[in-house]
């Protein structure tokens, strides 16, 4: 039994017109936004850039991650459509590498008065040189290339080791533990980046004088959130072409769940900070939430919730509706667009005040790196059998039962 | 029928290649035998601390509150720091009972009644404190909202204290049911091995009659479902809203977003290491160690890393974010819990919490039975740490420094802490006499999937190729 993936040339040719439209609007926001010299135009150019881009990248760091995951937990579930996983994994340096690009432009390139990383010169703010020992262009470098580099490491390593399984002696255990090994040491990266410095570096010093404990956290709901989506898309998508004939109504149940389950997780980190801070009712804390709770960015606040709470909970919760492929792949979409609404309004409203824009630009943008998603991650999924044979919990992938 | 298999990489669950018949034996052995000496030397102990607890709960209702060490600076004390600690180990029972469940991790059969038991008793020494810390305790029922003649007098809605008594009673009542519904179809068993006529009588109206029928197991397995759907968030609620007694005010120290989940994190933390401390014990004393492997107590050692690890993270998050934010004040309480007169606390609390779980990266020290009772004792102390560091150490230096103070506490204190213990321990012996520890039909429920004998009949699955193998899923029967 084989299953071989062959990108139809269909999806090839998404991919290209997506990433085109990318191009183009990248090209076009440039002679738009930067030939006036003003800086409304270069924020949005910038944050157009560096939302999205960040957007896919943690999202697709969330397919590390559950592999990390699952193998520390020994899940035998998800090893039926693992080559998904594996191949966003394989392709996070890509992403890496664009979003180090962005950053580092707006770090160097955005003169003396930096409109976003207002820290880059303090210019005298008491609170923003405290803060320099942490918040400047050295550090920001140091982690951004440390987190990057180690991702992308641990992305392709998962794969390369799975792909090794595949010509391992049958049954043979030496590369599952290792990988139960690599998890592990995963993990730790995790902990000390996605979960920790790296939201607060790349998105919480764009509102520099505020701080939150639980910001990378719910950063990290939502990245995940939007990951399991992401995987489900896949998935649903090799299956409707044929392939993936392991899979069935039980691992989309799990899938389903899993965003259901993390919808709510992402729920409970929002809920948290924004009781928190309004039960405090400390100034220089709420009037983060000000700024996006009142004014023009109201509309977004209140959609965010209902987006990525109220659909996912009311609309998720029953088990037939979590087995059913047009539901889930309906929801999936709901929750990726909802998570980027979500990381919009965490960038957006410090550097672009009431000039916010969701148009033409923002779009194509996106548009463009789900092109690049989708070229570079069915391109690896052709490069082996879909179906991990010679792995230890395949067989239980097959009897699963969600 | 559904093809049970499982990977010959899964260490089996249940050891000594049991029948049905053999699990029921061994399960009711306890119960139906006289209890050893060891047993009630532990209950007399347990006694003795109860009794000791009752009358220093007694000497503060007669003399008041002063009795304790409290002061006008550190209003909330050690009988605090007992409640959150007692209320974080009640996390584990219902964890392994319903997320477990939910995840369908078999594993959790071995375990989930003592951990729920557990958890009962935890949530009932908890409950305890604030009761007691009101002083005049013949007013504790104004915490209720109930139709009253006292005009328009009622509780503060507003006040995170108030949704702590309804977070808890809920917990507490649904934690009940679901140990209790779970109890049903065991307490048949034993009804049916009966010998004498009052214990027929007895363990029959505890079961409630189950007659073990097709509707009867349909009913129950309902009811399992939906208890542990209910409970899940209430797993995750009970500890969150404990943690907004505190990040719900202005206090630097107290006041951070992060505190519910990290509150969470530690609480099942604390819980899992309880449950494997009362559990490498259980399994010792009523030689259940063919039923509690040392699978079990290493997957309860894995979770106690990961959270441990995740707890870690949150302490040093709070740590730089209090120099991360440039508030003088948050700097400054910092500053006094890592160096100040308290700083041994701070740092017992790093060492067992954050340090000590890192052993257990090392397979061979998540699977010693001595290692793991030490440190799960040690987690324990370190997360009763924990909510000291959280509570006192964060008081004792105010913003006026002429109201900086120091607390110990008074014996009436240390006597009610002990006292808890009394209650706990008291409960769990008389519980693990007269109930089953482990959930019999939920062993009887994997046995053929994770039993030894079963994984032996699965070698010969392994050898199959993957079409070999579908097709004789497909055809199981």
């Amino acid at each position: 039994m084989t299953d071989r993936f062959e990108v139809p040339s269909g999806l090839k040719k998404t991919g290209l017109v997506l990433s085109l439209i990318g191009i183009i609007t990248l090209i076009a926001g440039a002679v738009c936004f930067l030939g006036k010299h003003e800086e409304t135009g270069l924020v949005r150019f910038w944050m157009g850039l560096m939302q999205n881009g960040i957007f896919f990248l943690f999202m697709a760091i969330s397919s590390i991650f559950i592999q990390a995951a699952a193998g520390l937990a020994q899940g035998g579930w998800i090893v039926a459509y693992k080559r998904v996983p594996e191949a966003i994994g394989a392709n996070v340096w890509v992403f890496g590498l664009l979003v180090l690009i962005i950053l580092f432009s707006m770090i160097f390139g955005l003169g003396d008065h930096n409109p976003i990383y207002h820290w880059v010169n303090p210019h005298g703010d008491k609170v923003l040189e405290g803060k320099s020992t942490f918040l400047n262009k050295g550090m920001f470098i140091g982690f951004s290339v440390a987190a990057v580099g180690l991702w992308s490491f641990f992305g392709r390593k998962f794969r390369s080791m799975s792909i090794a399984q595949e010509s391992a002696p049958k049954n043979s255990t030496k590369l599952y533990w290792k990988t139960v090994s690599l998890a592990g040491a995963f993990m730790v990266v995790y902990g000390l980046t996605m979960m920790s410095t790296t939201p607060w570096m790349w998105i919480m010093s764009i509102d520099a004088h505020w701080y939150s404990t639980l910001f990378s956290w719910h950063v990290f709901a939502g990245a995940f959130v939007s990951g399991m989506a992401l995987i489900l898309l896949w998935t649903v998508y090799l299956k409707n072409q044929g392939n993936l004939v392991l899979v069935n109504k039980e691992h989309i149940h799990d899938l389903g769940k899993f965003m259901f389950a993390f919808s709510i997780f992402w729920t409970y980190t929002w809920f948290a900070q924004y009781m928190l801070i309004w039960y405090g009712n400390i100034p220089e804390e709420t009037t983060y939430y000000n700024k996006r709770q009142n004014g023009p960015y109201s509309f977004l606040f209140y959609l965010n919730i209902v987006v990525n709470f109220v659909g996912p909970i009311l609309i998720l919760m029953s088990r037939p509706s979590k087995r059913n492929y047009f539901t889930v792949v309906f929801m999936a979409m709901i929750i990726i667009f909802g998570q980027w609404l979500n990381l919009y309004l965490l960038t957006y409203p410090g550097p672009s005040g009431h000039n916010w824009n969701i148009s033409w630009y923002e779009m194509g943008i996106f548009a463009g790196f789900a092109g690049v998603m989708i070229l570079t991650v069915s391109k690896t999924l052709t490069k082996s059998d879909l179906i991990p044979h010679n792995h230890i919990f395949l067989k239980e992938s097959v009897v699963h039962l969600s | 029928m559904h093809l049970k298999y499982e990977s010959f990489i899964r260490e089996p669950l249940v050891d000594g290649n049991k029948t049905y018949k053999d699990v029921t034996a061994d399960i009711c052995r306890p119960i139906e035998q006289k209890p050893s000496k060891l047993w009630y030397f532990g209950l007399v102990v347990s006694l003795l601390f109860l009794g000791f607890g009752a009358f220093s709960v007694f000497w503060e209702v007669y003399w008041g509150i002063g009795v304790w060490g409290i002061n006008h600076t550190i209003g909330w004390g050690w009988d605090i720091t007992n409640f959150v600690w007692w209320v974080g180990i009640g996390h584990a029972g219902t964890l392994i009972s319903a997320i477990l469940l939910l995840f369908r991790q078999h594993w959790r059969t071995g375990v989930n009644r003592a951990a729920e038991a557990m958890t009962i008793f935890a949530v009932m020494c908890a409950g305890q404190f604030p009761i007691f810390h009101m002083g005049r305790v013949w007013d504790a029922m104004y915490v209720l909202p109930l139709p009253n003649t006292r005009g328009p007098l009622w509780p503060n809605f507003n006040s995170a204290l108030l949704w702590d008594v309804f977070a808890i009673s809920t917990y507490f009542t649904v934690s009940l049911l679901f140990w209790y519904s779970g109890l049903i179809p065991d307490f048949a068993t034993i009804r049916d091995r009966a010998k004498t006529k009052l214990r027929k009588r007895l363990y029959g109206l505890a079961s409630f009659g189950w007659t073990g029928t097709a509707k009867n197991w349909q009913r129950f397995e309902a009811l399992s479902l939906v208890l542990a759907g209910l409970s899940t968030p209430l797993v995750l609620s009970v500890h969150t809203i404990v943690s907004f007694d505190f990040a719900t005010s202005v206090i630097p120290g107290w006041h951070a977003t992060i505190f519910p989940p990290y509150f969470v994190a530690g609480a099942i933390f604390s819980g899992f290491a309880m449950v494997n401390t009362l559990l490498i014990l259980v399994r010792k004393i009523y030689h259940l160690e063919e039923y509690i492997t040392m699978g079990h107590i290493e997957a309860m050692n894995k979770v106690i890393v990961l959270t441990g690890s995740i707890v870690g993270i949150a302490y040093l998050t709070e740590l730089f974010m209090a120099w991360y934010s440039q508030v003088v004040y948050e700097q400054e309480a910092f500053k006094w819990r890592v160096l100040g007169p308290y700083w041994w606390s701070y740092w017992a609390m790093m060492t067992c919490n954050v340090v000590s779980p890192q052993f257990f990266w090392f397979k061979k020290l998540r699977r010693n039975i001595v290692f793991s009772f030490i440190l799960s004792i040690v987690v324990n102390i370190g997360m009763w740490f924990e909510r000291f560091v959280i509570i006192a150490t964060t008081l004792y230096r105010d913003y006026i420094p002429s109201n900086w103070s120091y607390y110990s506490p008074t014996w009436p204190e240390l006597g009610f802490y002990l006292g808890t213990f009394g209650l706990f321990f008291t409960c769990f012996l008389l519980f693990s006499k007269y109930f089953p520890v482990i959930a019999i039909a939920e062993i009887k429920f994997v046995l053929k999937t994770t039993g030894d004998k079963a994984h032996e009949d699965n070698l010969a699955l392994e050898e199959k190729s993957l079409e070999e193998f579908i097709h004789i899923a497909e055809h199981a029967h």
